[in-house]
């Protein structure tokens, strides 16, 4: 640690020798493959679409951990509810048009999953506020399970589809540009991204909730002097995890076909997104997000693809160990909290 | 000096009294008196097959109570390391076996060599616990949520790697036939032997793990546990314990992955995921993080809940299937770590202490009896 | 004195009530009963005068994956399992050649998709449920794992998976003596997908494969049909069933191939079909037989169109020629299927259960009466390896060897093409 920060030029210097010596590996790799400009782009578009959804989830890890302290493993619950009730809801057969269907089933699915994003604070974490972090993480593992078995129970193990919000039906709308392609869904889900951040941003900035909640992240005792209901907040930020989740699993769908077991590789790419932007920002877990989304893209294209999520966690375990405080560096805590 | 003797004699009489139980149990199944076998005892719901994993389990779910209990340390990544011992025996016991690929001489080696295999479970003894020195070296360094998923990512980078193995790992199809442990030409076969066979190095790790938590080091532990800072400032070398201890559960680990490899026979990937290292923790939970005398009960309990389900569940819930287990096993982990923090088989010390006082009471000699009972958790 | 009289007779009491506490659900007295006189067995038959209305009752262990990665594969098979212990038990059983019924017991459990479990309920089913056969498996990996216990215990297992290494010894060529299975294999799928493409003079292909045991055993198997028909392999990559990007296709256009092969089950196959149609409009897409169901089709909706592959006769019988020798048993089977599940779509994976059923089934009915657990299972394993041949089931016609212990040619897949929305008959006349 002291060496790397001997000097701030010597680690930029070595940071941008390292990332010349990655590009080179990966063109060279890429070259091996045949790949032309028309690939590289194709790759990194679907990685910045990937990633987009890595940084949703990633939004609600920052958000709770921000308040309470805890890394809720349920998050890829949330995102696979989400993503399930939308879906069913879009098969119910109701006498009204299709495109207003889709839109309650939207709403069906974030309002159901923020409720029960409510539920399981009230039901798990509250009970246990008061027990070492090391219980809480059990705590939010085991509802991640009872989740997921009960999506089981409900949905069982087939997969399901959402239909493309542009087009209503399984086949998306896709833009193709000089060898592209971009399909229409992936416009919705970087707006949703962008919609999300701005409105999060007003959030805190602007309402009093907002605030309070703020100044839970900063120092809970304070905050709870200041006359703030730190358990009110520990809701509230669940409750909003819960929400981002299930939008991200929402947007999602129509590009995969959601089942019961989707939430697990989310989740776990979501944390390792909020770990990258340092675990306590907004942006940074964006910027975490969107990076994991095409390393790990970029770099399953060139070499192997069954060697995808080895990339994110080499990138995890890297980052733990070298950069704590996020790749942007936005973190406050790291590890030496 | 007397409770110290009264310690190291409630050790003793703990082990060999789970060694009786064993016994009797082993003796049932290979006797069968009267055509009497185990699985009648439960009314045909729990299998001697059970009982078998349930030790070998055992042995890793004691190695991560030493680690998450008494050191503090959570690993999510316990399956990994479980894998590298299943592999190593199972690699080297049929590919070297058959095919000649060795690493310490040319050629096939011997069919008549029976202590290949053992040779081969210290081995992979060895590799692991290095790997393991290697990774848990900068690894540890990290606390709380940032080791549960840094231990994560490690899990999952060696499963991923086993599982892209191609021709050297079986890739998904994994290793097949992994010849069974022989002594000479004594096979450590039918399952009754092998059952002795894994419980005895069960009842080993134990009885090893609960000196150890008694000795110096088991102190200096407990002091990490409670506060690292503390433990610093009192002159423990917290880095150096955590690591031993860290590397001694990969061990215990590796040693269990053996075993399971020559009782499966079959070496696939499927076992050593991030479900496998989830349940390993749901166990370790169960039985309480830091009693080591938990373990076997925690990984019996669930081994009992989804052999019950497997059988039964079907019954009552048309279309339903052993793996809705998982909503059992969700409920039972949020429920027992609100409530039972310590662990189902602190909880139940707790009630038998509580108990034996109540009589005590009324006995008229009030005894120190909480505290003793505390010390077998 | 009295009173030791009447604790002996407590303990006379107890311990009786314990024996037969412990009698009551004793499993058949076949298992204590192996060392009986020697050559004395055949006697005690005049001993019973009042001949019995009933045989002995057999039992048969059927285990499929109902949950986990292989469900969309293991629901249709245990649903088949399910009709079929319904049709027995309104039956009453087999009659064996002596004109006893006999009751069939059918004890079903889940694999759950993974080796552990497979292994562990089929240890349960030799030793504690005493079954006389087992049709177990549905992923290869989990077969792979029953396959030493079978063999150990010298029990007859019919497997439902497709790996060749389930019954032969991949390191020594033998084939096992007590495994037998009944579903088509990837090399038969091989040479299909080869000859299609040296019809369509295609001289390099692309593969992608799904990342687990089935889909790597697809690569493998279409790489060598394709080498010997001299078309080069050029790309290969594996991807997930939970895949959201396709990183993959750029390697295929990069490679530049005429075509693509896949090697998976839906929703992969389904998600693989997608990405290849976005990326690659116009490049052919040929599957293996694992997405011979409707869900194939549902989940990739309009890109399946176009796309051909080979596929067991069961999903299209009905466009059979009358004298099909298959047809009668494809349709007997559909009708009692759809009419039992409610309208459930057919599946090839219920019919690979269905023949493996129906062989154990058929061999129970030819035991004699009289023979003991171990008899009966040898018994049901040497008719399994003699008598099903010309036997026309779902998967094709059978013709059970010592050697070959699945006994199909390749010929037993045909060839259809996605169109409108289902599949139509494509036989090599049409190419």
């Amino acid at each position: 640690m002291q060496r790397l920060s001997r000097s701030r030029s010597a680690r930029i210097a070595s940071t941008v020798a390292a990332m010349l010596v990655l590009v080179a590996i990966i063109l060279y790799l890429g070259h091996a493959k045949g790949f032309g400009p028309v690939q590289y782009v194709q790759l990194i578009l679907d990685g910045i679409r990937g990633g987009s959804i890595y940084a949703l989830i990633a939004l609600g890890f920052v958000v709770v951990f921000n308040v309470t302290g805890i890394i809720n493993f349920a998050q890829g619950g949330f995102v696979m509810s989400g993503a399930m009730l939308a879906v069913s809801f879009n098969q119910l057969a109701l006498p009204i048009d299709p495109r207003m269907k889709l839109a309650l089933a939207v709403i069906f699915g974030v309002v159901v999953t923020t409720i029960v994003g409510a539920l399981v604070e009230r039901l798990s974490i509250f009970p246990a506020r008061h027990s070492p972090i090391l219980t809480l993480i059990i705590i939010t593992v085991g509802v991640f399970i009872f989740m997921q078995g009960i999506a089981l129970l409900i949905w069982g193990a087939d997969p399901y589809y959402l239909p493309a919000f542009t087009t209503l039906a399984l086949e998306d709308h896709i833009i193709r540009i000089g060898g592209v392609m971009i399909k229409a869904q992936s416009i919705w889900i970087w707006a949703t991204v962008a919609v999300v951040l701005v409105a999060l941003a007003f959030f805190f900035e602007r309402t009093l909730l907002g605030k309070a909640l703020r100044a839970c992240s900063i120092n809970r005792r304070a905050a709870e002097l200041m006359g703030i209901n730190p358990s009110r907040m520990s809701l509230m930020a669940f409750a909003m995890a819960a929400a981002l989740g299930a939008i991200g699993g929402i947007v999602l769908a129509p590009a995969t076909r959601p089942m019961y077991d989707m939430g697990l590789r989310l989740g776990l790419k979501g944390f390792v997104a909020a770990i990258m932007g340092g675990m306590i920002s907004s942006p940074g877990a964006v910027v975490g997000g969107v990076l994991l989304g095409v390393l790990e893209n970029v770099g399953a294209g060139v070499t192997k693809a069954g060697f995808k999520d080895i990339f994110a966690f080499i990138i995890l375990i890297l980052i733990l160990l070298f950069r704590p405080k996020g790749i942007i560096g936005g973190g406050e805590r790291g590890v030496e909290e | 000096m007397q409770k110290d003797g009264w310690r190291r004699h409630q050790v003793s009489i703990g082990i060999g009294v789970f060694a009786i139980i064993i016994i009797m149990l082993g003796w049932i199944e290979t006797v069968q008196p009267g055509g009497f076998k185990f699985a009648d005892i439960t009314g045909g719901i729990v299998t001697f097959d059970t009982l078998v994993r349930v030790g070998i389990l055992t042995i890793v779910v004691v190695g991560l109570n030493l680690l998450m209990g008494h050191a503090g340390q959570i690993s999510l990544g316990q399956a990994g390391f479980y894998a590298i011992g299943a592999y190593v025996s199972a690699i080297m016991t049929t590919r070297a076996v058959n095919r000649g690929i060795n690493v310490f001489f040319p050629g096939a080696v011997p069919q008549d060599w029976w202590w290949w295999p053992w040779l081969m479970i210290l081995a992979g003894m060895v590799i692991t616990g290095t790997i393991a020195y290697l990774i848990g070296k900068p690894i540890l360094r990290l606390k709380g949520h940032y080791l549960a998923m840094g231990t994560l990512g490690v899990g999952l980078i060696i499963y991923i790697l086993f599982r892209e193995g191609s021709t050297f790992t079986g890739a998904f199809d994994g290793i097949a036939s992994v010849p069974r442990l022989a002594i000479g030409s004594f096979e450590i076969w039918p399952r009754e032997r092998y059952y002795f066979l894994v419980w005895a190095v069960a009842l080993t790790v134990m009885w090893l793990s609960l000196n150890l938590v008694n000795s110096r080091v088991g102190r200096a532990l407990r002091a990490i546990e409670g506060s690292e800072l503390a433990a610093q400032t009192m002159g423990v070398d917290i880095e150096k314990f955590k690591l031993q201890v860290f590397v001694l559960s990969t061990v215990f680990a590796s040693i269990a992955g053996s075993l399971y490899a020559h009782y499966q026979t079959l070496v696939n990937p499927a076992p050593f995921g991030f479900v496998g290292s989830l349940d390993l923790v749901i166990m370790a939970a169960l039985g309480g993080l830091a009693s080591i005398w938990g373990a076997p009960f925690g990984v019996a309990i669930i081994f009992v809940i989804k052999e019950v389900l497997r059988t039964r569940l079907h019954d009552f819930l048309h279309g339903a299937g052993g793996e809705h287990e998982i909503i059992v096993f969700g409920a039972l982990l949020v429920l027992i770590m609100i409530f039972m923090p310590k662990g189902l088989s602190y909880g139940v010390t707790r009630a038998v202490a509580w108990f034996g006082e109540q009589w005590l009471a009324r006995r008229g000699d009030g005894e120190d009896i909480e505290s003793q009972v505390g010390q077998v958790a | 004195m009295k009173k030791i009289a009447f604790a002996a007779l407590t303990m006379i009491a107890l311990l009786a009530l314990i024996v037969s506490g412990c009698g009551a659900p004793a499993p058949p007295p076949e298992p204590t009963t192996p060392p009986p006189p020697p050559e004395d067995t055949p006697v005690p038959e005049p001993t019973e005068p009042p001949p019995p209305v009933e045989g002995t009752p057999y039992k048969l262990g059927f285990c499929a994956a109902a949950t986990g990665g292989g469900s969309s594969l293991g629901m249709p098979e245990r649903n088949t399992a399910e009709m079929i212990k319904a049709q027995l038990e309104e039956a009453g059983g087999v009659v064996g050649p002596d004109g006893l019924p006999h009751a069939v017991e059918m004890i079903i459990y889940d694999t759950e998709s993974t080796p552990d479990v497979a292994s562990s309920v089929v240890t349960r089913l030799i030793e504690e449920d005493e079954v006389d056969a087992i049709v177990c498996g549905t992923l290869s990996g989990n077969s792979l794992a029953i396959v030493p216990l079978i063999e150990e215990a010298e029990v007859p297992l019919v497997s439902m998976a497709s790996a060749r290494s389930i019954i032969m010894n991949p390191e020594t060529g033998e084939t096992y003596e007590w495994a037998f299975k009944t579903p088509q294999e990837n090399f038969h799928s091989g040479i299909w997908q080869a000859e299609y493409a040296e019809a369509m003079g295609w001289t390099t292909v692309c593969d992608l494969y799904e990342n687990t045991g089935y889909g790597q055993d697809c690569l493998a198997q279409t790489t060598a049909a394709m080498e010997e028909k001299g078309i080069e392999v050029v790309y290969t990559d594996s991807f997930e069933r939970t895949d959201t990007e396709f990183p993959q296709m750029a390697g295929v256009t990069g490679a530049g191939c005429d075509a693509l092969i896949v090697g998976s089950i839906p929703p992969g196959a389904s998600m693989a079909t997608v990405a290849s149609r976005e990326v690659a409009p116009d490049l052919p897409v040929v599957q293996g037989h694992g997405v011979c169901n409707f869900t194939y089709i549902e989940l990739a909706g309009d890109a399946a169109e176009g796309v051909v592959f080979p596929c067991g006769k069961l999903m299209f019988a009905d466009l059979l020629a009358d004298d099909d020798p298959q047809k009668e048993f494809l349709l007997q089977y559909i009708a009692d299927y759809t009419e039992f599940t409610n309208g459930e779509p057919i599946d090839t994976f219920g019919g690979h259960a269905m023949d493996a059923l129906t062989w154990v089934v058929e061999a129970m009915g030819s035991l004699e009466e009289g023979l003991t657990l171990e008899e009966r299972r040898a018994a049901v394993r040497d008719y399994i390896e003699t008598e099903i041949t010309d036997w026309p089931g779902t998967g094709g016609v059978f013709n059970i060897t010592p050697n070959d212990h699945l006994g199909l040619p390749y010929t037993a897949l045909g060839f259809v093409k996605v169109e409108g929305g289902t599949w139509e008959y494509f036989p090599p006349e049409e190419w």
